[in-house]
């Protein structure tokens, strides 16, 4: 996975190059009257600007991001990513963001603000993508560029936003499936019709769409590996997602049964007696948790069960999604082989970029994001650790 | 006078146990006010009752217009032209005038209730009634006065012939009266005959034409308002023997010492200045009619309700009531009139209602002492020769006597040394009555002080040391028993209001 | 004696709910082989802890003729609280949920003042603390989800009290031992003290209580501090039972402790209830929570079959009643 990774940053290295050839004339851009920005420490680039030990060199755009929370783990991942870039290429960018994810008013306030400000492009993370469809038209208006970044705003009014930048959820449920595969497949091919082993997956809801993608990405992907292992796949459980898969067949006929669990409330005892039933089945051999709620479901169930295993021989595998204290130590002592993240850091180090290269007139286009799978080895590695929220 | 448009002949009408008209004559005309008074449970209420189809008669007749009716509702009184307006107002306060008058028979523009034409006619009819409302404004920001028009105008229009007023100027002030007196004169004009309910002595001479006295569920006689005194009205009221041994002389010995002192009591318009001394083992009457505002007082002085002034000592000592609680531990025990609402907790047990104001004896340390607690509801259970299989049954299973000796058991059980009786025997069997009374007889001999509140007149005559005569809210009289009689106590409760 | 009898009468309602529990217990066995075993038994208390907690203490303004809607949100509010003060302050474990308790007990005490003291109506005032407090453990710990430490860290130590793992590997259950503990203690604060005696007394008629001397205004108070102090628990027990607790949940978890107290036979409308019941009203909405995913109904009928057992079960008592 970490060739993924590498891919990205090298990636965003070029991109950053581009930019630099590109050149856009830092004296003709706006620069903020530096006040605003200093009582951010987000713009702390600032001081580097003009430096020469960056390939970016000083642009002298200044941006407005605005995250869904400005006090949680994970947004303080993304506005180190946002400095990280702003380092890189000399530019501005001040960050903001409500108390509480909740707080959709606060954060349509604080996108006006933003607005007013006129800067060179705005960066949002949206808490409700419907009440920013306003603000949205409002900065269209005022020729104020916006991305998206963590989250889609799939009403926004045409040419308003150039670029979304998010997590490819189909993907990151695509990665959970080709690291959990390794570890069982050897269990896998020794499955017949009269000796079926069971993949459990418990979603959280079937209605989000991210979730939906998730989980549809880890199915599609790990039937495809069982199918080119030879083997018969059968979904089974949620109607939604049993219904969204294809090339399957009947539950009697398969060797390889995928069980998909939907809580009826999105609730973490709901979501753990989920986790608890597909467990409890003597066939299964793997389950994987597709967010955070339902990751924790999982060890929650296995605090009774006791069956969650690093080795394939001595119990069911386990693999969850984003982070949090629980999971982590699930990792660190054995009970999950490892996780998805999502990298909010590279999320907003990417909108960044995209920021200055719509600045500097390029073309922009939506940049899907990978998850990256973290497990006991690189979880404090440098690229993965800042993702990993407590 | 006009023709006879109604006739009630031998009506009669019995309750389980009561037998609350005993053929009954009344004949009211056109364009006159017909005053139908007696006292307290006379039967007026009942026969009113039975004509507007509320109950149903056991025998006699209605004449109406000529014909023989028996209505089976109100509805179908009101529609036949025969209409209430009560004591207490039935408006919907969050409504506008209009609306209320036409509550139940909108007008109506396809499904849509049609407003506008509702207030036209509410103005027209307030117009011919020569009063002063506006249709569109909400019922509860009217006066009570204004309010009472409402019940009228709403009566008139419904096309009454005959309007039944039952104690219509129990809420008004005097210059509300004067109005209300002036839409009966109009009315009269125009040929509706009125029934007028009322204990109003001076009312009664102004304005109405004609006086039908009932007594004790009988017709006693009809009298020209004109031509009669207000002692001839009350002898035919009270008119009657009693033959229940009444007390005639008081059993307390003059130096008996004052247990609870009263003074200048203010509460509402319901109690007024109210003064007064209980002495120890005395039972002192308070006799009054309906309204008089002798249960206002008795729950003002037990904290009850909230008082304005007034100054209470309980022997000899000024004490602050602000609340039940306080009562009780100035040793005041209350027997409410609404024994379901007020008296007793009917999903508990006996025992439980018993020991409920006085837990703390019955305490061991937080736990409650449940045999305890047992002990002492038997012994009162036996005393009180209360009906019950044992002490676990819950009160609501009991019959009514049997529920009122929970309750006095519960006081007793406080060791409350004054005890407020507010309509003992309501709802109790005879024989029930009796055994009450002999107990009310034996706490006082035993040293516990009564204020008992009955809107019997036997019941006070028989029961009673001294009596307090209370009338609108004031006490307009204080007798010994050796000098009480009916017409007396009849008269201070009647008082004409200055 | 006097209390056997009084049990004799109560029994009815409890045995049927027992009754019921009973044969859901045999139905969902039967459907599901993998329900009846060891693990899942323990799941359906693991999932009982903090809504039997939440049932006792919501039994108590149920019974007065009130409700406190305010015990879901609450909870879920209190171990925020307490669990950010232990993760981000570094205060001990102990003290963190002595403050979820006294949390939950303050909000208690602010309800009894609301209803009891300033004679809102409680349905009201609650669904408006069911707010306040749904914002209060965000607003005090930043909007960050909480995970009190883990079992096998050193200061998860407290999770042990709900459930055991012995050194074989064994899953003791000894969270439903306290429960028991609990059952027969408020079973004695209502039916052997004052405050139990006069909060049913108020229920069936509190101007009678009032006008028989009562401090009518303490104890209906008294109801409320119960509810709070229980909730407050309920908290603990839920953040000892579950991984992660996440700013904004909790609404609704409010329905299943009432929900379960209805079952058990405490009237909606006053006067009337027990704890026993209360306690095997709330094993009826657990083992439907567990049982239902594992006999394979999907999501949506759950809630639906829900929605319809508690009918049924409310029905029985309506229809006893007019007989």
């Amino acid at each position: 996975m970490k060739k993924k990774v590498l891919a990205v940053l090298l990636s965003a290295a070029m991109v950053m190059s581009l930019a630099a050839c590109g050149g856009g004339g830092g004296g003709d851009a706006k620069t903020d009257d530096g006040g605003s920005a200093a009582d951010s420490g987000t713009t702390a680039a600032d001081d580097n600007a003009g430096s020469d030990d960056s390939a970016g060199g000083d642009k002298g755009y200044s941006f407005e991001i605005i995250v869904k929370s400005f006090q949680s783990t994970y947004w303080q991942a993304a506005v180190q990513g946002i400095e990280q870039a702003c380092g890189e290429l000399g530019v501005k960018a001040n960050s903001n963001g409500p108390a509480n994810e909740s707080d959709i008013a606060d954060q349509i306030t604080m996108i006006n603000d933003a607005i007013e400000k006129k800067p060179d492009g705005i960066g949002l993370a949206a808490c409700d993508t419907k009440s920013v469809v306003d603000s949205l038209q409002k900065a269209l208006e005022a020729g104020i560029p916006v991305v998206c970044f963590d989250t889609g705003v799939d009403e926004a009014p045409e040419g308003s936003v150039y670029a979304t930048v998010a997590t490819d959820n189909e993907a990151a449920g695509a990665v959970a499936a080709e690291n959990m595969f390794p570890v069982i497949e050897e269990k896998i091919k020794a499955a017949t019709t009269d000796k079926k082993v069971r993949i459990g997956e418990v979603n959280q809801d079937a209605t989000a769409l991210n979730i939906q993608q998730r989980g549809k990405g880890f199915i599609n992907k790990m039937l495809e590996l069982c199918t080119d292992a030879g083997k018969k796949v059968a979904v089974v459980g949620n109607e939604y997602y049993v219904n969204a898969t294809e090339g399957t067949v009947a539950e009697g006929e398969a060797e390889v049964i995928i069980e998909v669990g939907v809580p009826a409330q999105t609730t973490v005892d709901l979501a753990s007696t989920e986790a608890q039933k597909i467990m409890s089945k003597d066939d299964t051999i793997a389950i994987f948790g597709s967010n955070q709620t339902t990751a924790e479901g999982v060890i929650t169930a296995n605090q009774t069960l006791n069956k969650l295993a690093a080795d394939p021989a001595e119990g069911i595998i386990g693999v969850g999604f984003d982070a949090g204290t629980p999971q982590k130590e699930a990792i660190t002592n054995g009970q999950f082989i490892g996780s998805v993240t999502q990298s909010p850091l590279m999320m907003g180090y990417e909108c960044i970029y995209t920021l200055t290269d719509i600045a500097d007139g390029k073309d922009v286009s939506d940049l899907p994001m990978d998850g990256y799978w973290y497990n006991k080895d690189n979880m404090e590695a440098e690229d993965i650790a800042p993702n990993l929220y407590d | 006078m006009g023709d006879i448009i109604l006739t009630m002949k031998g009506i009669d009408k019995s309750f389980p146990g009561v037998h609350a008209l005993d053929h009954v004559d009344l004949e009211v005309r056109k364009g006159e006010v017909l005053a139908l008074m007696g006292e307290n449970g006379a039967g007026k209420s009942t026969l009113m009752k039975v004509l507007t189809g509320i109950y149903k008669k056991d025998s006699g007749t209605i004449t109406y217009e000529g014909k023989e009716v028996e209505f089976k509702n109100t509805r179908e009184a009101q529609d036949a032209g025969i209409v209430i307006v009560h004591q207490e107002l039935n408006m919907l306060g969050h409504l506008t005038v209009a609306q209320n008058l036409f509550i139940g028979r909108e007008f109506k523009k396809g499904i849509r209730i049609d407003d506008r034409k509702m207030n036209e006619e509410a103005q027209k009819l307030f117009e011919r009634l020569n009063v002063n409302i506006d249709p569109r404004e909400t019922m509860s920001n009217l006066t009570v006065g204004k309010q009472q028009m409402c019940e009228i105008a709403k009566a008139v229009s419904f096309d009454a012939k005959v309007i039944i007023f039952d104690e219509p100027s129990a809420a008004l002030t005097e210059s509300e009266i004067e109005e209300m007196f002036k839409i009966i004169r109009d009315l009269k004009k125009k040929d509706i005959a009125m029934v007028y309910i009322s204990h109003r002595m001076d009312e009664i001479k102004v304005i109405t034409d004609r006086v039908t006295v009932m007594r004790d569920g009988t017709y006693v006689g009809t009298l020209i308002t004109e031509k009669c005194t207000k002692e001839d009205i009350i002898n035919m009221m009270v008119g009657r023997v009693i033959y229940e041994d009444p007390k005639t002389e008081s059993a307390v010995p003059k130096d008996a010492p004052v247990v609870l002192k009263v003074e200048h009591l203010n509460a509402g318009r319901m109690v007024q200045d109210v003064s007064f001394e209980l002495h120890k083992g005395e039972i002192l009457g308070f006799s009054g009619l309906m309204g008089a505002g002798r249960t206002e007082t008795a729950r003002a002085l037990f904290g009850a309700d909230p008082k304005e002034s007034g100054d209470i000592y309980i022997n000899g000592n000024k004490v602050t009531i602000n609340n039940p609680q306080d009562a009780v531990n100035c040793g005041i025990g209350y027997l409410s009139e609404d024994r379901k609402r007020y008296g007793i907790v009917v999903q508990k047990t006996v025992a439980e209602n018993t020991t409920m104001a006085s837990m703390n004896d019955f305490m061991n340390g937080i736990f409650i002492n449940k045999n305890k607690e047992k002990e002492v509801a038997d012994k009162y259970v036996e005393a009180l020769a209360t009906k019950t299989p044992d002490v676990d049954q819950l009160v609501v299973n009991l019959s009514g006597g049997n529920q009122q000796k929970v309750v006095i058991a519960k006081w007793l059980t406080r060791n409350s040394d004054i005890l407020i009786f507010d309509e003992p025997t309501r709802g109790i069997d005879v024989g029930a009555k009796n055994e009450i009374y002999k107990l009310m007889n034996r706490l006082v001999a035993e040293g516990k002080s009564i204020i008992m509140i009955s809107s019997e007149m036997t019941e006070i005559l028989r029961m009673s040391d001294r009596i307090v005569v209370m009338c609108e809210g004031k006490k307009t009289g204080e007798l010994d028993i050796s000098e009480a009689k009916q017409e007396t106590i009849m008269n201070l409760a009647t008082r004409e209001i200055e | 004696m006097a209390n056997k009898k009084a049990f004799g009468k109560l029994k009815g309602r409890e045995a049927m709910v027992l009754g019921i529990v009973i044969a859901m217990v045999v139905l969902f066995s039967i459907l599901s082989p993998t329900f009846r075993s060891y693990p899942t038994f323990v799941s359906v208390l693991d999932n009982s802890y903090y809504i039997t907690l939440m049932a006792l203490g919501v039994t108590f303004p149920l019974i007065t003729g009130g409700v406190d809607l305010s015990i879901g949100t609450g909870l879920v509010s209190y171990a925020l609280i307490g669990g950010y003060l232990v993760v981000h302050k570094g205060v001990p474990i102990g003290v963190g949920i002595l403050v979820c308790i006294l949390v939950g007990l303050l909000i208690g005490v602010f309800n009894g003042v609301l209803v009891a003291v300033m004679d809102l109506p409680p349905f009201l005032a609650t669904l408006c603390t069911c707010m306040i407090t749904r914002g209060l453990g965000p607003a005090l710990c930043s909007s960050m989800g909480v995970s009190w430490p883990s079992a096998l860290s050193e200061q998860g130590a407290f999770r042990k009290i709900f459930k055991f793992t012995s050194a074989s590997g064994t899953v003791i259950p000894i969270g439903i031992v306290f429960m028991i503990v609990l059952v027969v203690i408020m079973s004695f604060v209502l039916d052997h003290t004052r405050v139990g005696r006069y909060i049913l007394a108020i229920g069936s008629n509190k101007e009678a209580t009032r006008l028989a001397g009562v401090n009518v205004k303490f104890y209906h108070m008294m109801a409320y501090m119960i509810s709070g102090l229980f909730a407050g628990m309920a908290g603990v027990a839920y953040a000892a039972t579950y991984a992660t607790i996440y700013p904004g949940s909790g609404a609704g978890f409010e329905l299943d402790a009432i929900g379960g107290a209805i079952v058990g036979g405490v009237s909606a409308s006053g006067g009337v209830g027990t704890i026993l019941g209360t306690f095997l009203g709330v094993f009826v909405i657990c083992l439907m929570k567990v049982g239902l995913p594992f006999i394979g109904l999907q999501a949506n009928w759950q809630q639906i079959f829900t929605g319809i057992v508690l009918i049924a079960a409310v029905l029985v008592d309506v229809v006893k009643k007019k007989k």
